[in-house]
């Protein structure tokens, strides 16, 4: 048995290989963007290299790679897919452009004050490739108008013959009755088989034509870079032996077959962090957590998931690059607090602020010695004599940093370097705790039930100020927390997940209803997983009579009578009365059933890791480090040398060569049998 | 206040967590409200105040609604402080629009917030509710007589107490409306949101002091104030002015049925004064609006037309912006005067010249004209309330939000936004068609931009949008109100030369008419103004048309390219491109347009020759003439003594204490030539279009829509 997980980053592509015996190795390679199967392939060569492997010999005894990529994320963001044509309803031409007349939909916090700046979301399409065409289906799903299919022919000849690649369809009402747009389909590989078509009641049946329009177009955009990448990878990934099964991370959670992903490429667009949030996952299965925050420091971001009752927390309206997409995937918040935020005084308000401006990857912050001349977060930790280097390599400049702060910070507030580097890593924590805060109290989540997971390149050195306050009942820090993305391609299940939206309908009588509806997507989504083992789990969409946001609650399998019925109301109240108040669901409100969900899931075994030894490790050395204004040395420990169980008190500092941890005063930490860190806010012995 | 401000991490924090909790409150308030009025179109906002009720944070929705959340709590403090006391775990709601909300329909929920027994602060919401009584459903009657024909509004009451809501009150408040249960959902959204706000701000006076918080919320509104100072004193000193025109009724032959908003600004140093006490009697009901309206719109125009990359913290403004209005005119009314549709009508006109007022002023600093914005879309004839009764038997009753696809106004540098609503509502959006259709028994014909229907100029303005439905899943008739405004003349108005946004259309009848209107019929066909009874029956269909927001800069000076683009994004018509840009397109194959260069600057040259008599247009000068004063006029130092010259040519147009605009070459055109479908309505030939222009070099200067009878306004003088 043995399964790589790899997951390719703007700047590095890590790999992480699992054997039977639970034992781990990285591998790391640059990104090769425009080659990204070249990084790939690199990044597992890495991993054979120190294994002492062949490559061939190394995929020849792989039975699974999973992979997250960023192909068709880079596509969308740089504005380098496809050339997409869109056929809508006539008369609804402009619903792209309208775009709900949003103009403030996710735009950077730094323009919101700035009317000058607003502008709604740049979606990748030409006004003048859209084409609408004569037919009309009502809410009922009956035909109002006949799709014209000449009108139709003549669209796609034309959008066609002007260069479009790939095409979208977008019709009102498609995912209550999708005809019209099979059939628009049908005449599109007729005319241009080689034109790629994406219909918005296959990737998104959602009711809401901005949003299905949305996610149709940039599927379409994206997915003939994506189909073709995964079949490139694939190609060579079997020329070098491997005959498992390539899967693909999806931003919904958990991995679907490489074939499923090519037809579904919207779904792979941010599968680097739902990688996270798995591994979160599947963390907690390993220790006994079910209830986790899931917590990313990155360069440029702070990223935030959810895992509840063991499964990730999904939004059904995730955005990206300001763009709504109408389909499930794992709910991260973003805030644009990372290591690169500049630091800045605000003479306006007389404070010291934190972003939302960041430092380019180049020169990057100050302490990177390559010309960056604004502090960053980054550069605080650097003057603090947190972090001394960034990866194995690269030495960090602390005078440059010094220089930084204190020509742009300390000096304006009339404070020494030292104060301003602390608070400038307070001000930063703050930002990342209030966006725990928001993700989980705010939501009704009690954060004491919640066990908080910090990883990322930089995780470690602040979640010890970001997860004070907060009330959570654990911190850890999972050994392979620098590339805890990649080991989260591993870590997840296979699972296919299909959802329809009906008609409201009352829920008392919903029950056959709901029984059809699941009974036609069963076999659809089951035929997409090969294998036996097959979970299958079933849901229903529920809100009060014209509520517009809907609750999803799991269904048992059988009919849905009476009893099922009934529960299910008992279920939605509660909920309900939680975040509104005791008393306060509407008792004569009628319940609606307004969509159902199924999705199917097969395990993937990962082998457990490897136990520590029991051994006690003493520092490697003293480093010269700033806390609460003083100076002093403190140890500096080997994190691979911490023994199972050996537990050691802050102020110090534990390195390895991808990251450091920062046990802060009064903090200890404790290294657990697999390697994770627990982190003890409040030293009690 | 006397404390000191914490330090300025603890600050930083504090603020950051004040914002958060505020928004956090908000999307609380969506998760558990119920109509699409909320939550597909956000027509709601969150706000935080002080324990006076300054407010100091306040969400990106609907500006207005929130900005002067402050009348509301001072008058629960004033009444009720004693009896029935203001406690922990007490809510109050009001919708009495002479108390703070807008109008009817606007729900204000607040809380107060307690820590260890101190009233630390407010926090509290408005959402827009689909209907909240009266004789007309969604509240919006255009033929009330006092506000007794209007939904009767509910002075705060203490709808919940000690965290419980107190369901006798909910009942007498939901006895009224044709949408009880829509209704309960949005107010168990509104107690939710200030519950969850209660307890984080709460939890902040725990974590950093009671204090320290309060010192916190001062400090802030004193660095808005502080910052919003230092930004007029970069700005000349002057007098500004604007007129704008609301119409009531029936055209009559005397216009009494025509209503003035008139504002004048007068700027001095860092004090700034909005005098609209010139402004026109009350009308019997339905387009004033109460003093709460009045300075909701201005605090919050003055925060999205002045307060660029500043702090937005409307207690601040209060501080520094002196409104001043008379009782009993059309913006500032008297009990029983009906206001439900002041927002889409006074209101309007209120931002419009607030708007126009200060960008012409920013227009006098070389650093920040770039900040001025022409006028967006004002909320016309294209918004209303569509209701009746379902197939099932069921009353339905809500505004379709479709107003809110107009255009945005064009700055110096941009275009203005296509279809993006309104700068007031910055985070408002219209409902999906689909999401339409489940609350409506409408069937969608068309919702799409409309090509012309953006003001040109140098930048164009954001183009409006067409709109199209008919019934479909009931027998009843649907009854149509219009908010009537913007149909005899345009509203949004263009600066710098720039002609206004065009204006709304309205028609509710025949599909045969609508056929024709939208394939662009060869004459202008007389259509009737909306009337009280409107209803849609059978094959009927309504079509309303959004405005399109004001052009910037004289549209002979766009450039060509730009203009093709226009062309081939469907956003301008071939024809619309000569007419108002004086670029000549020729066809190249079956789909494609280019320019004709030679004919176009022949044309170009004519057209401009034309606005001075045929005379030959003067060269321009290649630096400006003296210190700006807009865009298009300088202060000039000259020989004679200090006068007012075009800053194009330096042409001299009066003395310094003289009416420039009187010296200008007027060209007047009827209103219903800039119609972007070929219609006109009763009353529209009593308005003009005077582009005003250079008579030098025959620069446009300036486009004012007017009253025929009326004077040309000087919309600028400067203070020496």
């Amino acid at each position: 048995m043995r399964l790589i997980g790899i997951d390719t980053g703007g700047t590095f592509t890590d790999a992480v290989v699992l054997d039977h015996g639970g034992r781990t190795t990285v591998g790391k390679a640059l990104s090769t963007p425009g080659r990204v199967d070249d990084g790939v392939l690199a990044a597992v060569g890495t991993v054979a290299d120190s294994l002492g492997l062949t490559l061939r010999d190394l995929l020849s005894a792989t039975d699974v790679l999973a992979h997250g990529t960023t192909v068709g994320l880079n596509a969308l963001l740089t504005r380098s897919g496809a050339r997409v044509g869109l056929l809508t309803t006539a008369g609804f031409e402009s619903t792209p452009a309208i775009a709900k007349a949003s103009k403030l939909h996710h735009l950077p916090e730094s323009d919101l004050r700035a009317p000058s700046r607003w502008r709604k979301p740049d979606l990748p399409l030409r006004r003048s490739d859209v084409a609408g065409v004569p037919e009309r289906v009502d809410l009922t799903g009956e035909v109002i108008v006949p799709l014209d299919e000449e009108v139709a022919r003549a669209a796609i000849t034309r959008l066609v013959a002007a260069g479009v690649e790939s095409i979208a369809v977008g019709l009102l009402w498609a995912p209550v009755n999708p005809r019209h747009e099979h059939r628009i389909r049908e005449l599109v590989r007729e005319i241009a088989p080689e034109v790629h078509v994406t219909l918005s009641s296959d990737v998104a049946a959602r009711i809401g034509e901005y949003e299905r329009t949305c996610t149709a177009v940039v599927d379409a955009y994206t997915a003939p870079l994506v189909a073709s990448y995964l079949r490139r990878l694939e190609t060579r990934l079997r020329d070098h032996g491997f005959v498992g099964d390539f899967v693909v991370m999806r931003m919904g959670g958990g991995v679907q077959p490489a074939p499923v992903a090519r037809r579904q490429a919207v779904q792979t667009l941010r599968s680097g962090p739902a990688g996270g949030v798995s591994a979160t996952r599947a963390l907690g299965a390993r220790l006994g957590h079910a209830n986790l925050i899931a917590t990313d420091v990155g360069g440029t971001s702070f990223d935030v998931g959810l895992v509840i009752d063991g499964e990730a927390h999904s939004a059904r309206l995730p955005t990206i690059d300001r763009i709504p997409l109408a389909v499930p995937a794992v709910d991260i918040p973003s805030i644009g607090t990372g290591g690169g935020s500049i630091a800045w005084y605000d003479p306006a308000l007389g404070t010291l602020r934190v972003g939302p401006q960041s430092a380019a990857a180049r020169p990057g912050p100050a302490c990177y010695g390559l010309g960056g001349a604004r502090p960053t977060l980054t550069d605080a930790v650097v003057v603090l004599g947190y972090v001394t280097r960034l990866g194995a390599t690269l030495t960090l400049d602390r005078d440059a940093a010094s220089r930084a702060i204190g020509e742009h910070v300390a000096r304006p507030l009339g404070v020494g370097v030292i104060e301003a580097a602390e608070g400038i890593v307070q001000v930063a924590c703050a930002q990342m705790r209030d966006l725990v805060r928001r993700t989980t109290i705010q939501r009704g989540h009690d954060p004491s039930d919640f066990v908080l997971v910090a990883y990322g390149g930089a995780g470690p050195q602040y979640v010890g100020r970001y997860a004070e306050d907060l009330g959570v009942s654990e911190v850890i820090i999972p050994a392979l927390a620098p590339e805890f993305s990649a080991y989260g391609a591993i870590s997840a299940d296979l699972r296919v997940a299909e959802g329809r939206d009906l008609r409201p309908v009352p829920l008392v009588d919903a029950g056959p209803l709901i029984d059809a509806a699941l009974a036609e997507l069963e076999p659809e989504v089951v035929a997409q997983l090969r294998g036996a083992h097959l979970t299958v789990r079933r849901s229903v969409g529920l809100r009060f009579y014209r509520q517009l946001q809907r609750v999803d609650l799991p269904i048992p399998a059988g009919p849905v009578d009476a009893d099922v019925i009934e529960d299910l109301l008992a279920r939605f109240h509660k909920g309900y009365e939680l975040v509104v108040g005791p008393g306060s669901a509407p008792p004569d409100t009628p319940v609606e059933v307004v969509a159902v969900g199924l999705e199917a899931v097969r395990p993937i075994a990962v082998p457990a890791p490897s136990p520590r030894p029991r051994r006690r490790a003493q520092p490697v050395r003293t480093t010269p480090t700033w806390f609460r204004g003083q100076a002093d040395d403190w140890p500096v420990y080997r994190w691979e040398a911490l023994g199972a169980g050996q537990r050691i008190s802050g102020p110090c500092l534990v390195e390895s060569d991808q990251t450091t941890v920062v046990v802060y005063p009064g903090q200890a930490l404790q290294a657990l049998s697999d390697g994770d860190l627990r982190l003890i806010l409040e030293e009690t012995a | 206040m006397t404390t000191t401000p914490p330090d300025p991490i603890t600050l930083e924090i504090i603020r950051h967590r004040l914002a958060g909790i505020n928004e956090e409150a908000a999307i609380m308030l969506r998760q558990v409200s119920g109509s699409q009025i909320a939550v597909e179109a956000n027509d709601l906002n969150t706000a935080i105040t002080t324990a006076d009720g300054t407010v100091v944070a306040c969400g990106d929705y609907v500006l207005c609604q929130v900005a002067s959340l402050d009348l509301v709590t001072s008058d629960i403090i004033r009444n009720y402080s004693t009896d029935p006391g203001i406690r922990p775990g007490d809510q109050f709601m009001t919708n009495d629009p002479y108390v703070g909300t807008l109008h009817q329909p606007d729900v204000v929920v607040v809380a107060p917030v307690f820590h260890e027994g101190t009233l630390v602060a407010w926090c509290g919401s408005t959402v827009h509710q689909p209907d909240v009584g009266g004789p007309a459903t969604g509240g919006l009657a255009l033929d009330a007589g006092s506000i007794f024909d209007e939904p009767l509004p509910v002075p705060p009451v203490r709808i919940v107490e000690h965290d419980r809501i107190r369901r006798d009150i909910e009942r007498g408040y939901l006895v009224r409306s044709r949408t009880p249960r829509l209704n309960a959902l949005d107010l168990a959204g509104q107690i939710a949101a200030n519950r969850a706000a209660v307890a984080a701000i709460q939890n902040l006076c725990r974590r950093y002091g009671t204090d320290t918080v309060v010192a916190a919320m001062d400090h802030l509104v004193d660095a808005a104030e502080r910052q919003l100072r230092a930004r007029l004193r970069e700005l000349p000193d002057g007098r500004w002015r604007h007129v704008s025109y609301l119409e009531h009724g029936t055209p009559a032959p005397d216009n009494t049925d025509v209503y003035l908003v008139r504002l004048e600004a007068i700027k001095r140093g860092d004090e700034l004064i909005l005098d609209f006490s010139g402004s026109s009697p009350q009308a019997p009901g339905a387009i004033n609006a109460a003093y709460p309206a009045l300075v909701n719109f201005t605090v919050a125009s003055v925060l999205v037309y002045l307060c660029a990359d500043l702090l937005w913290v409307p207690g601040a403004v209060a501080r520094v912006v002196k409104i001043v209005s008379r009782e009993g005119t059309v913006v500032h009314a008297c009990w029983p005067a009906g206001v439900a549709m002041s927002t889409a009508t006074s209101c309007q006109a209120i931002r419009v010249s607030v708007n126009a007022c200060l960008s012409r002023m920013l227009e006098g600093s070389v650093e920040l004209a770039r900040l001025a914005m022409a006028s967006c879309q004002s909320s016309g004839a294209g918004g209303g309330v569509l209701s009746g009764v379902s197939r099932s038997g069921e009353p339905f009753g809500s505004m379709t939000l479709d107003e809110l696809t107009g255009g945005g106004g064009a700055t110096l540098l941009l275009d203005g936004v296509d279809s993006s609503g309104s700068t007031t509502s910055p985070g408002a959006s219209c409902a999906n068609v689909e999401v339409n259709e489940s609350y409506l028994p409408v069937l969608y014909l068309r919702r799409a931009e409309l090509a012309d229907s953006a003001g040109p100029g140098r930048q164009r303005g954001g183009v409006g949008c067409v709109i199209a439905l008919r019934p479909h899943g009931t027998e009843e008739p649907v009854r149509v109100v219009s908010f009537a405004q913007g149909l005899q003349h345009p509203a949004a108005v263009g600066l710098d030369g720039g002609d206004p946004g065009r204006q709304s259309m309205f028609y509710a009848g025949r599909v045969e008419v609508v056929d024709d209107l939208l394939a662009g019929g060869p004459v202008a066909r007389a259509l009737p103004l909306p009337d009280a009874a409107a209803r849609l029956t059978g094959s009927a269909v309504h079509l309303a048309v959004t405005q399109g927001g004001g052009g910037y800069g004289d549209p002979l000076e766009r450039d060509p390219a730009a203009v093709l683009t226009d062309v081939e994004d469907g956003l301008v018509s071939v024809t619309g491109a000569e007419r108002d840009y004086g670029v000549v397109l020729v066809r190249v194959g079956a789909t494609s347009w280019t320019v004709d260069r030679e004919t176009t600057t022949a044309r170009r040259r004519l057209v401009r020759s034309d606005r001075i008599g045929g005379r030959e247009p003067a060269a321009p000068v290649a630096h400006r003439p003296g210190r700006r004063l807009t865009n298009a006029l300088d202060l000039v130092d000259g020989p004679g003594g200090r006068h007012i010259a075009c800053a194009r040519c330096a042409a001299p147009l009066s003395p310094v204490d003289g009416n420039p605009y009187l010296a200008m070459a007027v060209v007047e055109g009827p209103v219903h030539e800039a119609a972007p479908l070929p219609a006109r309505y009763p009353g529209s030939e009593r308005f003009v279009i005077r582009r005003l222009h250079c008579p030098s070099c025959a620069s446009r200067i300036e486009v004012q829509v007017s009253l025929r009878s009326d004077p040309v306004v000087q919309t600028v003088s400067p203070i020496a």
